[in-house]
């Protein structure tokens, strides 16, 4: 069995929700040790979204959190009590990495920022993300991953052009901004082997999008143009869209690039008289007609189910594919294939599945899941005896005073939001 | 290493040979900005990535946004490693480099002898990191790509758009982007295994149909927990606890915001409370709507329908009065209302937390005769800082640097080379 990746990396997670929690899985699935640390008094809120099993919910039931959270211990305590930043140093001196995502200025209130951080450990990877940054105007913007989607101009971009803006599903910026987060960390721990210094990793959620789409917002500095959206088409490309097929909201995407690839489109639906006509023979007369090619398109594809579509077009060389439904991801036999779902046994939900952080699979130490999520404060003992070399009687101590919290407050109700 | 990497950078002792094309290229952008030498090949005559938009709508290879935005920091060389000449320099290059990033089809590279079992024995501790849609193997592994249909195949583009019309993506491709920046986490995620073993080099298989999955929000534990499929919801989000939509986009005076009533937790009771406080300074708020009780009242596991149709019907009257302006100064900064106003491109430009932060960095294009302005460092670090050491290349600028300097091919080796085409 080989050591994985990020054996002996370990890392002291103070973040929330989504861009945090998804980029310490990434060295979690690897082998790092990843210590959840979260409170009684002010949980992640990401425990309050659905779905729970049985649509009950339940501080841990939510697998909205599990999916960010697996492979990872958890260990409670409350910040805001006198003795809670000494537990939270014990966890930054034991730490590599800190990654938080609070308000900016938060970490500061309990002596917890970079700068008082990095004086008593210059060799610590320091990771802040928040929505626009640590500094600047905007510095305290609240919000999550669709305000950032809307403000960074994914939203805009996406729907029908004679229609409000429909943007991209959910807290769709979370999705890519972890991808970024997580390079910059790994290349920070490669740059302290090297030098032995530690660093402030920043991220601006806002900033990272912007890259995402970039050659527009360039578009809009130079050419003064304001990018708009499209449909599902695509500039270069006819046939390219999303056509209805058999069945209960059933559709397949189809991507024509080339003259190559419409030859073989034709053949594969058999040659129908509309597709000699010569307004469709090349790429400019097929977007000069789109509306009525689309209209051809959709009145085949109606009549045939979608993965068949796929399969014959795919067999033909021609980009298709069956618009997947959830349902279809889970039977999915390329998914399979990469062992893209792990179910784990798990104390409170059942036995979920939870699927792969990494996108990627390395060939010699492929990612891993091996732990479910965690339940509140689920590995105290461990986390504060084992990982952080405390004695039974400080441990007492401090579940006494009530800094490590262990249960919910008294009267608590457990209210989702979502 | 040469004066074309920071000294003080992450990536500084690497070098990676980069075969990608499309948004896959921003991958070995971003290893590029965080030091690494990163050498761009394209087939002689220009990559097929060179593709618009174009500085001033001018169609040409080497006026592309879309290749300047994307290859930044890296240098340019021409190769054409179909031709067996091309692959026997490839393979010289291979000797130096550490990394070989590329999204051809799986088995291509194999086809040409430069895969990854060709390469590694050249250079035992090489990374070979490859992009496709599905991975190197698999049922699905020979499929055609393209951007749409790997936003089909995770899932992703069915719960995207409106019930009366077909799912909706976004209009610029999204897919390959996800792709090539996980192919940097993939990369750096090798990179260290190889570091920390003394040398043991691997592959890495980013799957772009992975890539879109991860987008799905909590849908697909949706399914697998309570088997609901959940499908496209019209700019609103669902409660999955009660079935209840909530309106996500709204109209606003000039434009639209993205703005979700949620209640039962911090911080969505304050933002509530301070929507609604924002409304009733200015007589919009009726007492019903005052007297809410955020934490209870909308706690989403006993949300109705009505109750939520009834908040979002006064919400609306009060926003469409409001520009997106007022409603991100007044409303999200002052107020910390969670609200998200929909920016345009010209938005962006112009928005002062981005300027306020020195985000747009000038880099020179000496061929064009003028500066422009790029998207700042993806993040910031604090030693290893994000530099802008060269703009993208044109075709073939780093020729005579690679070739002729550091592999030693004379001037006549170079004109064989390109009088055969194989740069």
């Amino acid at each position: 069995m080989p050591k994985s990746v990020f054996a002996g990396i370990k890392v002291a997670e103070f973040a929330w929700v989504a861009v945090g929690p998804q980029t310490s899985r990434y060295l979690a699935d690897h082998g790092a040790t990843v210590v959840r640390i979260e409170s009684h008094t002010h949980f992640d809120l990401s425990r309050a979204i659905s779905p729970f099993p049985e649509n009950k919910p339940g501080l841990n039931r939510s697998m909205y959190y599990g999916k960010y959270n697996a492979n990872k211990f958890n260990a409670s305590l409350n910040l805001n009590h006198h003795r809670g930043p000494e537990l939270a140093w014990r966890f930054i001196n034991w730490a590599d990495i800190v990654i938080e995502s609070f308000r900016p200025g938060t970490m500061k209130r309990w002596g917890l920022d970079y700068e008082s951080v990095s004086k008593v450990r210059p060799d610590i990877i320091y990771v802040s993300t928040s929505m626009q940054g640590q500094s600047g105007p905007y510095a305290q913007y609240a919000g999550f991953g669709s305000m950032i989607s809307a403000v960074a101009g994914s939203a805009e971009i996406s729907g029908w052009p004679d229609r409000m803006p429909s943007p991209p599903y959910g807290a769709y910026s979370d999705y890519f901004c972890q991808r970024f987060l997580a390079t910059a960390i790994i290349a920070a721990l490669e740059y302290r082997d090297r030098t032995g210094k530690g660093q402030w990793v920043e991220q601006s959620q806002f900033e990272t999008s912007v890259h995402m789409i970039a050659p527009l917002v360039m578009d809009y500095s130079i050419n003064g143009r304001i990018a708009s959206r499209h449909g599902n088409r695509l500039s270069y490309a006819a046939p390219h869209g999303v056509y209805p097929c058999k069945g209960n909201d059933r559709w397949v995407a189809i991507a024509v690039f080339s003259d190559k690839q419409w030859q073989s489109f034709c053949e594969v639906i058999g040659n129908p008289d509309w597709v000699k006509e010569a307004r469709f023979k090349t790429l400019p007369g097929r977007k000069e007609n789109e509306d009525e090619l689309d209209n051809l398109m959709a009145q085949w594809t109606s009549n045939h189910r979608a993965e068949q579509i796929e399969i014959s077009m795919q067999a033909a060389g021609v980009p298709a594919n069956m618009v997947e439904k959830n349902s279809d991801l889970f039977e999915d036999a390329q998914l399979e294939h990469r062992k893209f779902y792990v179910r784990l046994n798990h104390s409170e939900i059942g036995t979920p599945v939870y699927q792969q952080q990494a996108d990627f699979i390395l060939s010699k130490t492929p990612r891993q899941i091996t732990m479910p999520s965690p339940c509140l404060g689920e590995h105290n003992e461990y986390v504060y005896k084992e990982l952080l070399g405390m004695t039974d009687d400080e441990i007492a101590d401090h579940i006494i005073d009530g800094s490590i919290t262990t249960e919910l407050p008294e009267g608590f109700q457990f209210t989702t939001n979502f | 290493m040469g004066n074309h990497q920071e000294i003080d950078s992450a990536l500084v002792p690497y070098r990676i040979l980069d075969l990608t094309e499309g948004g896959g290229m921003i991958g070995a952008r971003i290893l590029g900005d965080l030091g690494a030498d990163v050498i761009k090949i394209e087939s002689p005559g220009g990559s097929p990535s060179r593709i618009a938009p174009y500085y001033k709508d001018i169609p040409h290879p080497e006026k592309s946004l879309f290749w300047f935005a994307y290859n930044t920091n890296k240098r340019g060389i021409t190769l054409d490693i179909s031709k067996v000449d091309g692959q026997e320099i490839f393979k010289r290059l291979v000797k130096s480099a550490d990394v070989v990033m590329e999204s051809f089809e799986p088995g291509y590279m194999n086809q040409l002898g430069l895969g990854y079992t060709d390469l590694s024995k050249i250079k035992p501790d090489l990374i070979m990191t490859s992009i496709t849609p599905f991975g190197q193997s698999g049922p699905k592994a020979h499929y055609k790509g393209s951007d749409l249909t790997a936003w089909a195949s995770g899932g992703y583009l069915y719960i995207c758009g409106d019930p009366d019309r077909p799912p909706v993506w976004i209009s610029f491709p999204h897919a390959a982007l996800h792709a090539g920046a996980e192919a940097a986490a993939g990369t750096m995620t090798a990179l260290w295994h190889r570091r920390k073993t003394g040398g043991d080099g691997q592959q890495v298989d980013v799957s772009m149909q992975e890539c879109v999955i991860a987008c799905n929000f909590n849908t697909p534990e949706m399914w697998d927990l309570n088997k609901v499929d959940f499908t496209r919801f019209s700019k609103g989000l669902h409660v999955g606890t009660q079935g209840v939509r909530v309106n996500a986009v709204w109209e606003c005076k000039d434009g639209h915001t993205v703005l979700i009533c949620q209640g039962g937790v911090q911080p969505f009771i304050n933002s509530m409370n301070e929507l609604v406080n924002w409304m009733a300074s200015e007589g919009m708020a009726e007492d019903w709507l005052k007297e809410m009780d955020w934490e209870k009242d909308y706690d989403a596991s006993k949300l109705t329908q009505d109750a939520v149709d009834r908040v979002e019907n006064a919400v609306q009257r009060f926003l469409i009065t409001k520009t997106k302006k007022e409603l991100y100064q007044e409303g999200a900064l002052k107020r910390r209302i969670l609200i998200g106003p929909i920016n345009t491109t010209k938005d962006i430009w112009e928005d002062s937390q981005l300027h306020s932060r020195d985000f747009w960095v000038p880099v020179k294009h000496p061929e064009l005769g003028v500066t422009v302005a790029y998207p700042g460092p993806f993040i910031k670090l604090s030693e290893s800082q994000i530099k802008y050491r060269r703009r993208a290349p044109l075709i073939g600028e780093h020729n005579i640097e690679v070739y002729e300097n550091e592999l030693g091919l004379s001037r006549e080796d170079l004109a064989v080379l390109k009088r055969d085409m194989i740069i």
